[in-house]
């Protein structure tokens, strides 16, 4: 097979055959969806007494879903995501992890290979009635909604969860980034860092060309297949930043932005960002 | 006529959020204090909330659908915490 053009009848017919694949996957996700999440919640009423260990279970199998989910966006042709890879710098144990969010992929791709985490989630597809019973099982938490004062209550219970030795995986932009630089960082993430004094793991996440971002929606596929990367940038011990919320979140938004710009750039000083295959990453500090 | 509460909130915006470049006398009393007026965050709603509590024994209520309301700027908040110790002055407590 001759190596596909830039332009022609190959990359359109390559976007073409992507699309009747969302369509095909989209379908088939609606019809057996259901069925899954009513074993799911089979599950969650078998395990209730014992909700910790049912989060860690649930979380295991939703990491696994995930993983197959992306061996079949892999084989359709859809996205390619190598959950085998590792991510070097990773600390073991409970960690905050944050991550800029240009896809809707990122979220299932970092769970897929970290094996779990809880997250925060927005109020309106918290109480959908099909999720509830798995979100509440397995440990994710209810966004704050309109209420400034509730995040009060979002802060108590992901503590309460990097205590229990669970990760927590939070987008501190709040919402998917823009396509030419990062939005402004929430404080969220880097004050449960504090309270609970655990590591902050900034990944660095690619998809290369854009899918399911804000401007690139589930039925218009990039004319060439989206690979989705991700690297760790850093691990920072909130002590480094004297246990202040405001300092951390300054040294790591700073450190994203400038990892943005020279991933934007080009720039040969990001190489350990555009393949994601070294590990130059600057890890500050480890903690097990 | 200056208002005393919305002085001291001014004040105690400053000093409990460690507000830099940021003085009591250049925030506006209408300017909404989260987003594209003085850019706190909900973290700092928190902090304020606990601030509030302690200076004026007001308490904010989590899961009232008017916060949002009462901490939209300087002069919300003043109006809200008059209105709380108004309540609480008629019931004697």
């Amino acid at each position: 097979m001759s190596p596909p053009a830039q332009h022609g009848l190959w990359p359109a017919l390559c976007c073409f055959g992507r699309g009747v694949s969302v369509l095909l996957t989209v379908s088939a996700y609606t019809v057996i969806a259901p069925f899954g999440y009513l074993v799911l919640a089979v599950l969650c009423a078998c395990w209730r007494r014992q909700p910790q260990q049912r989060a860690r279970r649930l979380q295991r199998i939703t990491a696994s879903a995930y993983r197959l989910m992306f061996d079949w966006l892999a084989l359709v042709r859809i996205a390619r995501f190598d959950h085998r890879r590792t991510l070097p710098g990773r600390p073991q144990g409970s960690c905050v992890v944050i991550a800029n969010h240009p896809t809707l992929m990122d979220v299932t791709a970092i769970t897929a290979v970290l094996g779990g985490g809880c997250t925060i989630v927005k109020s309106a597809l918290y109480r959908r009635r099909m999720l509830h019973p798995l979100l509440v099982g397995a440990g994710h938490v209810e966004g704050p909604g309109d209420d400034p004062i509730s995040i009060g209550r979002v802060v108590d219970e992901l503590v309460g969860r990097l205590r229990d030795g669970f990760s927590v995986i939070v987008f501190p932009e709040g919402t998917r980034s823009p396509r030419d630089r990062l939005g402004h960082f929430g404080r969220t993430a880097f004050e449960i860092a504090c309270r609970a004094g655990v590591p902050l793991v900034s990944i660095g996440v690619r998809c290369s060309p854009r899918y399911l971002s804000k401007d690139d929606p589930l039925l218009s596929p990039a004319r060439t297949l989206p690979e989705l990367r991700l690297q760790v940038l850093a691990v920072d011990d909130p002590t480094d930043a004297r246990l202040d919320s405001r300092m951390l979140r300054e040294m790591a938004e700073s450190r994203f932005n400038a990892w943005f710009g020279a991933a934007l750039a080009g720039h040969p000083s990001a190489s350990y960002v555009q393949e994601g295959k070294n590990s130059s990453c600057p890890i500050r500090s480890k903690t097990s | 006529m200056p208002d005393p509460i919305e002085d001291q909130l001014k004040r105690l915006i400053v000093d409990t959020l460690g507000l830099e470049d940021v003085t009591p006398e250049s925030i506006e009393t209408a300017a909404p204090l989260f987003g594209e007026g003085l850019g706190l965050d909900s973290i700092d709603a928190l902090e304020l909330a606990l601030a509030i509590h302690t200076r004026f024994g007001v308490q904010t209520k989590e899961n009232d659908e008017k916060n949002r309301e009462y901490y939209h700027s300087v002069s919300s908040l003043a109006e809200f915490i008059r209105s709380r110790q108004a309540e609480k002055s008629a019931s004697g407590g």
